[in-house]
């Protein structure tokens, strides 16, 4: 039987406190910050939002026009173009649904729209499969969208508010996801603490567009066909710079929001028994829990492991990486994300973190989990132990650099 | 929010003001061009206009930093026009009930292309026609086909034009092997729909006055304009007027309206002209002989007594 520690307890007697899904969280966030218009389609496993936030509306608890689209795409043009005319939008899909929405996914960063939508990430169809993987959203790697990654149902609830404050900052006006590692946040009740509305108005104000399309203002015209020569690299810039100056803005916005609701974060990465870790393993997500309680074991027999979780992928927090990493002999990447044909045959999320290590390389080890099959507690000990036995002495089985580690047969 | 129904008598009444003006790079005698600036000239000044990629994407800009609009406008991805419009409008409504804008008459008109409303963006369309939103006009200009990108055949190209992808050859001789696509009566099928029309760029005050009736209607409104096209149709371009009244004097494009669950001809053709005075002006017609616009003729007599027995009844039939 587990012994209650003082956190549990407190968990317990503070009321507001009360069990709920990711998918309910987040919907109480878009309810917290009285969003305008929700655009909804269905596809597991994000839709439990959807229906979450169609309950609430139905039942007077906020006032919102719910559009119930046609396909992705036009659920997320729907927002898109409710964000132009001023209205504060939520939007969301999984897995190959977020690929049907790809293109207008992409025009809301170029137009700078601060669309806030869910990402619960899915494995990609064929065949169709219920698991989780990370390529659905990491499609969208390159978009220009603010991309975080929520590892339980109170930080989905934070991040969609901060999200909001970021997203709408006049120094950076993109569209932002809000990403939760499929089922096992958006369908796994967890305590959370819902912040009553008074608590974060002054956090997060009225979004108010520079120029809406709304003819009270006056005539604007965005997005106009242009010739390349004309302002074809100038506007890649912009958003560019907002991209880059998000990363202040997003320090700032949870340094304000810890004001607020009392709960802190490091804004970009969170560590794990880094103090004294001589190995790492870097994940995001979900399973950080898994890799935290590997770690736990592996230091009763005397490895000195620690964890970190990005908590954020767009903007990539390399500054921040570089130094967490800086005093380990080697890292692990825990990777649900994969890119065929790629440096290595390896993960997403590893050439990421490689290239973000650069000019300070450490020897690394990718760790897969691949095609949606769950992990088993013992998958993530093995990867501590195959990257301890690889920094101590350069060998891994095989001579392997990336590791298949939850399929079934040879891993050639 | 139930609007005002203005309908223009006759050309004296037209407004003078225009929202949609210079600052463009449309081909001489462009039909769309025409189109949009009734329809704008009808729509009024508190209108936001949207516009899926099509040749009136392109051709409204690009060359230079312009734009010809006088009143709000942004684009929208090809197949978006449907959903754009429903975003647009839920926009206005959320924000106008909640509070966070006064309450007013907005507009929202979305101009789809052929390849923008009949094809790419069909299922968004039917989709935004089974919301309620009213002053939300989607206007489907069609020039029967892809324009923009060197005349490609669409779901709505009438049998036998020749476009770049359906040329006519040595074996496939007559081009455009599909039959038009009637994509204002699939629109009128639409339960609860309140207002669908068709109208071309002649007579101009029958289309000016649909769009008035359109978005006054109370509800998300459809009008099919066919609109010549001097580049796709290879016509001349002093010709696209004169074409917009044969279509209609042949029969070929039949004006009508559905209002509130009752269709209407909104003009007979009296007695109707042979199909080949509108057809033999065209060049993507050329190759066809005598015998297949004989046929054409023959095909439309037949359709034109569903027609009538549709004004008779004012029920929907499918010709």
């Amino acid at each position: 039987m587990k012994v209650l520690t003082r956190t549990d307890l407190e968990a317990v007697q503070i009321p507001r406190k009360k069990p709920i899904t990711g998918a309910r969280a987040i919907a109480e966030a878009v309810k917290i910050a009285d969003v305008d218009v929700i655009a909804a389609y269905p596809i597991r496993p994000y839709t439990g939002v959807m229906n979450a936030l169609a309950e609430m509306i139905a039942n007077g608890e906020f006032a919102a026009e719910i559009i119930v689209a046609d396909s992705e795409h036009s659920q997320f043009e729907i927002a898109k173009h409710a964000s132009a005319v001023g209205a504060r939008t939520f939007v969301g899909s999984s897995g190959v649904g977020l690929l049907y929405a790809a293109e207008a996914i992409a025009v809301t960063a170029m137009d700078q729209l601060p669309v806030v939508a869910l990402a619960g990430c899915r494995a990609l169809d064929d065949p169709g499969n219920f698991g989780m993987e990370w390529n659905d959203t990491l499609f969208f790697r390159d978009s220009g969208w603010l991309v975080s990654w929520a590892k339980d149902p109170q930080e989905a609830l934070d991040m969609t508010l901060v999200a909001y404050r970021v997203a709408e900052d006049r120094r950076v006006m993109l569209p932002h996801f809000i990403v939760v590692d499929g089922a096992t946040i958006t369908h796994i009740a967890a305590p959370v603490d819902t912040p009553p509305k008074e608590d974060v108005t002054e956090f997060l104000p009225p979004y108010r567009p520079h120029y809406p399309l709304d003819p009270a203002q006056g005539p604007v015209t965005k997005a106009q066909h242009i010739a390349p020569s004309l302002i074809g690299p100038e506007q890649r810039k912009h958003v560019d710079v907002a991209m880059k100056r998000s990363r202040d803005v997003i320090a700032e916005a949870w340094r304000d929001y810890a004001d607020y609701v009392r709960r802190t974060y490091d804004p970009f990465i969170e560590t794990f028994h880094m103090d004294d870790a001589e190995i790492a393993l870097v994940t995001m997500g979900a399973y950080t829990v898994n890799a935290l309680h590997a770690v736990k074991e592996v230091r009763r027999d005397g490895i000195k492991a620690g964890v970190v979780r990005l908590r954020y992928f767009r903007p990539f927090p390399a500054w921040d990486l570089e130094k967490v990493l800086s005093g380990v002999g080697g890292i692990g990447v825990l990777d649900f994300s994969y890119s065929f044909g790629s440096p290595d045959s390896a993960g997403v999320v590893f050439n990421e973190v490689r290239a973000a290590m650069y000019g300070n390389p450490k020897p690394a080890l990718d760790f897969l989990f691949l095609g949606g099959r769950e992990p088993k507690p013992a998958d993530f000990v093995k990867a501590l132990k195959v990257l301890h036995k690889y920094v101590r002495t350069g060998d891994t089985p095989e001579g392997k650099r990336v590791f298949w580690l939850t399929l079934r047969g040879e891993d050639v | 929010m139930s609007g005002e129904r203005r309908q223009f008598k006759s050309v004296k009444e037209v407004p003078p003001e225009d929202y949609y003006t210079s600052g463009r790079r449309t081909c001489a005698g462009c039909g769309p061009a025409l189109a949009y600036r009734l329809v704008l000239k009808a729509a009024g000044v508190n209108t936001v206009v949207l516009g899926p990629t099509g040749c009136m994407y392109v051709a409204n800009a690009h060359q230079f930093l312009t734009s010809p609009y006088a009143i709000p406008w942004f684009h929208t991805q090809l197949g978006g026009g449907g959903a754009a419009g429903v975003g647009t409008a839920a926009a206005f409504r959320a924000l106008m009930k909640k509070g966070k804008r006064r309450l007013e008459d907005v507009n929202v008109v979305v101009f789809g292309g052929d390849g923008g409303f009949a094809d790419i963006g069909f299922a968004g369309l039917s989709m935004g026609m089974s919301y309620d939103y009213p002053r939300l006009l989607y206007v489907l200009y069609d020039n029967e086909s892809y324009a923009n990108t060197g005349i490609q055949a669409s779901s709505t190209t009438p049998w036998g034009a020749t476009t770049t992808f359906t040329p006519s050859g040595k074996v496939r001789r007559i081009g455009n092997e599909r039959m038009k696509k009637n994509v204002a009566l699939i629109m009128a099928a639409h339960p609860g729909v309140r207002y669908v029309a068709t109208a071309t760029l002649w007579p101009p005050l029958d289309l000016m006055n649909k769009v008035s009736k359109g978005l006054g209607s109370g509800g998300p409104s459809f009008i099919h304009v066919l609109v010549p096209c001097p580049k796709g149709w290879f016509t001349p371009p002093d010709l696209t007027v004169e074409l917009s009244r044969l279509a209609v004097e042949t029969g070929l494009w039949v004006l009508w309206e559905h209002e509130n669950g009752r269709f209407r001809l909104t003009y007979k053709p009296s007695p109707r002209k042979h199909v080949k005075n509108y057809m033999q002006l065209q060049g993507r017609f050329a190759h066809l002989p005598a015998s297949e616009i004989d046929m054409i003729e023959e095909v439309t007599e037949r359709e034109w007594e569903i027609w009538a027995e549709m004004d008779r009844t004012g029920k929907l039939m499918v010709p």
